[in-house]
């Protein structure tokens, strides 16, 4: 189940994501966490030290394009296989919660 | 995500199963909330549902009942106001370790498992 969490800056998304990331985690799934904000912190709110944080690295630039089909509906994909993205640049934290920070990466393609 | 729209109207949001847009009871915020829920069931995301965050009493709670009743939206949750959660904030702890048993990380805690089915989730209204 892929869960978005949207809203007005400073409504506490935040908060929210890391914490049933975590409570979601304790239930017995696997749980992988991305930050998509340009200023991620979602790393402290799931209890990852500042210095394990600092050793994310960064997304290759070329990672996703932006791809129009004949009909002209424009999606974004990944140039690489998702699986293997995780297993290189994810993170675990505790309760086992993976963490994967999009905040650098770029689109290749218009726009 | 990001607090905008930029990212649900770059396409982003494709094969996401449930968004939740988060609120707090006062206007702007709410509005936020209504433009996000209304661009992702543009957008084909199966289910859109609302979490209260900062709810201090039953004014605040009238308010998004009230605003969400009006435009449709699904409120699934609310989650107080919490004192002990600014405080674990500002040092920079996980809430459910600094802050845990208290009233919004319990609040928070009770939707994962609905939240995480494929089941619609009840709304609280």
């Amino acid at each position: 189940m892929r869960i978005a969490i949207a809203g007005k800056g400073g409504t506490g998304k935040t908060t929210i994501a890391g914490t049933l990331a975590r409570a979601l985690a304790r239930t017995g799934r696997e749980v992988l966490a991305i930050d998509a904000d340009t200023n991620p912190n979602l790393a402290s709110v799931l209890g990852i030290s500042p210095e394990r944080a600092a050793e994310i690295a960064t997304l290759p630039r070329n990672l996703m394009q932006r791809q129009t089909d004949a009909d002209g509906t424009t999606r974004v994909v990944f140039t690489a296989d998702p699986e293997a993205l995780i297993r290189e640049f994810a993170i675990r934290g505790p309760d086992d919660v993976q963490l994967m920070v999009m905040g650098k990466v770029g689109h290749g393609g218009a726009g | 995500m990001e607090a905008g729209l930029e990212h649900l109207s770059r396409g982003t949001g494709k094969h996401v199963g449930r968004l939740i847009a988060v609120l707090e009871p006062y206007y702007r915020s709410m509005e936020t909330a209504r433009n996000v829920a209304a661009l992702a069931m543009e957008l084909g995301i199966p289910d859109v549902v609302v979490v209260a965050n900062k709810v201090r009493d039953a004014d605040d709670r009238r308010a998004i009942a009230d605003f969400c009743g009006a435009h449709g939206m699904r409120l699934v949750g609310e989650v107080p106001y919490d004192p002990r959660l600014a405080e674990v904030e500002r040092s920079g702890g996980a809430p459910i370790d600094g802050a845990a048993g208290s009233p919004s990380v319990v609040a928070i805690e009770r939707l994962a498992t609905p939240l995480a089915s494929e089941a619609a989730m009840p709304t609280l209204h």
